[in-house]
């Protein structure tokens, strides 16, 4: 059994998620969450739809386990909104993907 | 069309130490000759809350795991190097780090354009004759005859805002009205796709057709190279 590029996207979904929910008081950029939130949720789904059964690339999924635990430590949601556009760039990164 | 040097006030003379911090000048000159990825490791440490390296290291796998380029090669120094001045940008504090990051995109813009042309200018505001000068000076600016610049830098996306959208497009057009040509632009250490989104909703009537936007993935363009 080995983790596959899915199972990495899904742990982003999962930790892009929370960000958005930690951004949600700063109710003046609502509609730019929402908009972050629908271009890289469907940029990271499409990675996953084109190799989602492929192995995860070396060093892949320790990087978006840390990735994962640094997302956790933002508590600010102006610092949040900033992480919902730099999470998914690092995720990538490390999937070896343009953003 | 003519270019002035921006009067300064407070904010300016505060300003003008954090630019000439020998700390944002290293970073620029190393994010200037980055990679894509080494400029994302540098704007998640920038962003982010950890101080410890090794936590990076780890989250940037392409840098410095097994599919890295080897240790003690140039590309390999280079991301270590990014990695140690962004977290020594991040430990001086979330008001100071601010500060910080928008001076460096500032400067980093300055040197990838020195690279393609000349003269590169900071903080100068651009008159036309009949109409009212703008307040605020323009970050970065391209003076050459007949090929002229100006451009508004930003550490993410979100710093796109309707007024800003609004003076470039301003300048754009009183260029025009004078018969000349000006190049206005966003330069943004943010990704295309954040700052695309965040452009179509603060556009409000202005045509960005008419705005270029650079953002991390393309700022080599800034020079006249291709992205690495």
């Amino acid at each position: 059994m080995f983790t596959t590029v899915a199972d990495l996207v899904d742990r982003a979904l999962a930790a892009f998620e929370v960000l958005a929910v930690t951004a949600e008081p700063v109710s003046d950029e609502l509609q730019y969450v929402t908009d972050l939130t629908t271009v890289w949720g469907a940029r990271l789904r499409a990675v996953s739809t084109a190799r989602g059964a492929e192995a995860a690339p070396a060093g892949a999924d320790a990087a978006m386990h840390a990735l994962a635990a640094e997302a956790a430590l933002v508590t600010d949601p102006h610092r949040a909104i900033d992480w919902l556009s730099t999470l998914p760039q690092v995720a990538l990164a490390a999937l070896g993907e343009a953003a | 069309m003519r270019f002035q040097d921006a009067k300064p006030d407070g904010r300016a003379v505060v300003y003008a130490h954090i630019q000439a911090d020998p700390l944002v000048v290293r970073t620029a000159d190393l994010l200037a000759a980055a990679t894509t990825v080494q400029r994302v490791l540098g704007r998640a440490v920038m962003n982010g809350e950890s101080a410890d390296p090794a936590v990076w290291r780890v989250m940037f796998p392409t840098l410095f795991g097994e599919r890295a380029a080897a240790a003690g090669t140039p590309e390999r120094d280079r991301s270590e190097a990014i990695l140690a001045a962004s977290l020594a940008v991040a430990d001086r504090g979330e008001q100071t780090r601010s500060q910080f990051r928008g001076a460096l995109v500032e400067a980093l813009t300055e040197r990838l354009l020195a690279e393609r042309t000349n003269p590169v200018r900071r903080e100068r505001r651009i008159l036309f004759d009949g109409r009212p000068a703008e307040i605020h000076p323009y970050d970065v600016t391209v003076e050459g005859d007949g090929a002229a610049e100006a451009w508004d830098c930003k550490w993410g996306a979100r710093g796109i805002k309707a007024d800003v959208i609004h003076q470039l497009d301003d300048a754009r057009a009183g260029a025009v009205s004078e018969g000349g040509k000006l190049l206005v632009g966003l330069v943004v250490f943010d990704a295309r796709r954040s700052c695309e989104v965040r452009l179509v909703r603060e556009r409000g009537p202005v045509a960005i057709e008419g705005i270029k936007l650079i953002a991390l993935e393309g700022l080599d363009r800034l020079a006249g190279r291709r992205p690495a």
